[in-house]
């Protein structure tokens, strides 16, 4: 029983990360196909299903920890995963005046390279048992570059569009009401760029101490 | 009898161990250490007695009132105990005088200066009666919090961690500001007469409830802090194991009946989550300790915090 269930987890999990693959690597192609056609004012449009929906699909992420499926710890994954659905539908999706920022480019090639390289490492490793070493070296490498590129452009894009939410009140509830409470979507804007001042550094370190783990770890083998 | 000293590493804390008397207490002992490592204050001490590598139990914690000998199993003269340092301690009721001072002192702020001026609000405002007489509620509770801090409660002997004078803190003044800013805000819409008059009389009856509770549990516990569990009896104890909380859970709740606010209930909803894991606890605690074996009573059948639900 235990031999098939695991089995059955492993079919699972190598059919969700190469189905999120082809999604992320879809963004990445069309992102990088706009560029050279189009120009930059066009990559939101042109990349905005695959996106969502692969970037959605990262909720399924949380539950396959929460109830045990990985291992990753729900406390790593779950402000990693928030901070992309709150870019993604709270202010990209939410707010149309910023798709044509430049820095929405640099988001996208970012977040799909490394999803692209992370969706093929645990996809290669639930299908085969194991990943060639140089897959991994790009797993625990390459967010040395996307991560800060990752994040200015997350960072500058919630800056970009402070204005916007003000003079729209989208997602605001003021008062007087009922239930005398008030919600400022500006304001937590304002605390979520300042989330990212002591979050990015713990981020980072975390994934260079990932990274000295698993590259020792393979040198050893 | 010699006692040895370690650290969870292995290594001896005090080199040669310590030598007293064979009715020494852990009291003693912890004196001793005390003496010679100058930093490690009784308080601060956690001494276990060694568990066998790989063993998933518990180790045992050596009580402060308790003799050696007790742990020596009688056999040796000699005895090994675990150290831990638990880090700069205070006192709990340092701790709770600093969480009950927030909420106490930065409520009035909210009400009386014109704090909502920076918020972009204009001065001039109304100030309505459930306003005022919130004020006064919610002053009241903190005051009471803290006279029963220095004269009612008796604390088993136990300090708490420095770090968790910043947590609690944090939470009692932050949700204290919160809930503060929107009772006083100059936009904020009254409920009815009546039910401001309900709320307001139904927590005041839970408040004094609560003080009687404490005052049954207090007598629980003897002035030279014995600290040992005693099933808990009189009033609403006899059907609610925490009934203390269940009166404080309910009180919150009155104040939120009258004043009706998002802010009030969310806090009112995290603090239940709270207790609720705290008695649950002693619940189960409870009723292992008293599991009517060896001529102990039974713990007899109660609800847990919350009737008719937990």
């Amino acid at each position: 029983m235990a031999g098939i269930l695991s089995l059955v987890r492993r079919i699972y999990l190598s059919f969700y990360n190469w189905i999120v693959f082809f999604g992320w690597f879809q963004v990445f192609y069309l992102a990088v196909k706009t560029l050279k056609e189009s120009g930059h004012e066009h990559v939101y449009d042109a990349v905005e299903k695959p996106l969502l929906l692969a970037q959605t699909a990262a909720i399924l992420e949380i539950l396959h920890g929460l109830v045990g499926l990985v291992r990753s710890p729900v406390s790593a994954t779950l402000p990693q995963i928030s901070s992309r659905l709150y870019v993604m539908w709270g202010i990209l999706w939410s707010f149309p005046e910023l798709r044509s920022h430049i820095l929405v480019s640099s988001l996208v090639i970012s977040w799909s390279v490394t999803e692209i390289i992370r969706y093929s490492f645990f996809g290669t490793k639930e299908a085969f048992g194991s990943a060639p070493s140089w897959l991994l070296w790009l797993r625990y490498s390459t967010f040395l570059l996307l991560y800060p590129s990752g994040i200015t452009s997350e960072v500058g894009l919630i800056y970009s569009a402070l204005p916007y939410i003000t003079e729209s009140g989208k997602y605001s509830l003021r008062m007087p009401n009922k239930w005398n409470f008030s919600f400022d979507y500006y304001y937590a804007g304002l605390v979520a760029l300042g989330i990212y001042v002591p979050g990015s550094p713990h981020m980072y370190g975390y994934m260079l101490g990932q990274r000295k783990k698993a590259l020792s770890k393979s040198k050893k083998e | 009898m010699k006692v040895l000293v370690v650290t969870r590493s292995g290594k001896e804390l005090i080199k040669g161990g310590l030598q007293l008397n064979d009715s020494a207490t852990v009291a003693d002992l912890q004196e001793a250490i005390h003496k010679r490592t100058r930093k490690y204050y009784p308080s601060r001490q956690r001494l276990t007695l060694p568990v066998q590598p790989g063993s998933k139990e518990r180790p045992t914690v050596l009580h402060y009132q308790k003799s050696l000998s007790e742990y020596t199993k009688g056999s040796t003269s000699e005895l090994t105990v675990v150290f831990k340092d638990l880090g700069p301690q205070v006192k709990y009721s340092t701790l709770f005088f600093f969480e009950y001072l927030g909420p106490l002192l930065l409520y009035p702020i909210f009400y009386y200066f014109p704090v909502y001026k920076y918020f972009g609000y204009k001065e001039e405002r109304v100030i309505h009666p459930v306003q005022t007489y919130a004020l006064y509620y919610w002053c009241f509770h903190y005051f009471k919090r803290i006279m029963e801090t220095f004269f009612v409660h008796r604390f088993s002997h136990a300090t708490s961690p420095i770090s968790n004078v910043f947590r609690n803190c944090a939470y009692y003044w932050s949700f204290g500001a919160f809930i503060a800013y929107f009772v006083n805000h100059p936009l904020y819409t009254p409920v009815s007469d009546l039910q401001m008059k309900i709320g307001f009389g139904f927590g005041i009856v839970c408040q004094v409830a609560n003080f009687y509770c404490h005052l049954l549990l207090r007598n629980l516990r003897s002035p030279s802090g014995n600290g040992g569990y005693q099933i808990p009896r009189g009033f609403l104890f006899n059907i609610v194991t925490c009934a203390n909380y269940t009166t404080e859970i309910y009180q919150w709740l009155g104040f939120n009946i009258a004043t009706q606010t998002v802010a009030g209930y969310v806090f009112m909803v995290v603090a239940a989550g709270i207790m609720t894991n705290w008695a649950l606890g002693k619940h189960r605690r409870l009723k292992k300790l008293f599991d009517g074996k060896e001529g102990r009573p039974k713990y007899p059948r109660r609800w847990v915090i919350l009737p008719p639900f937990l």
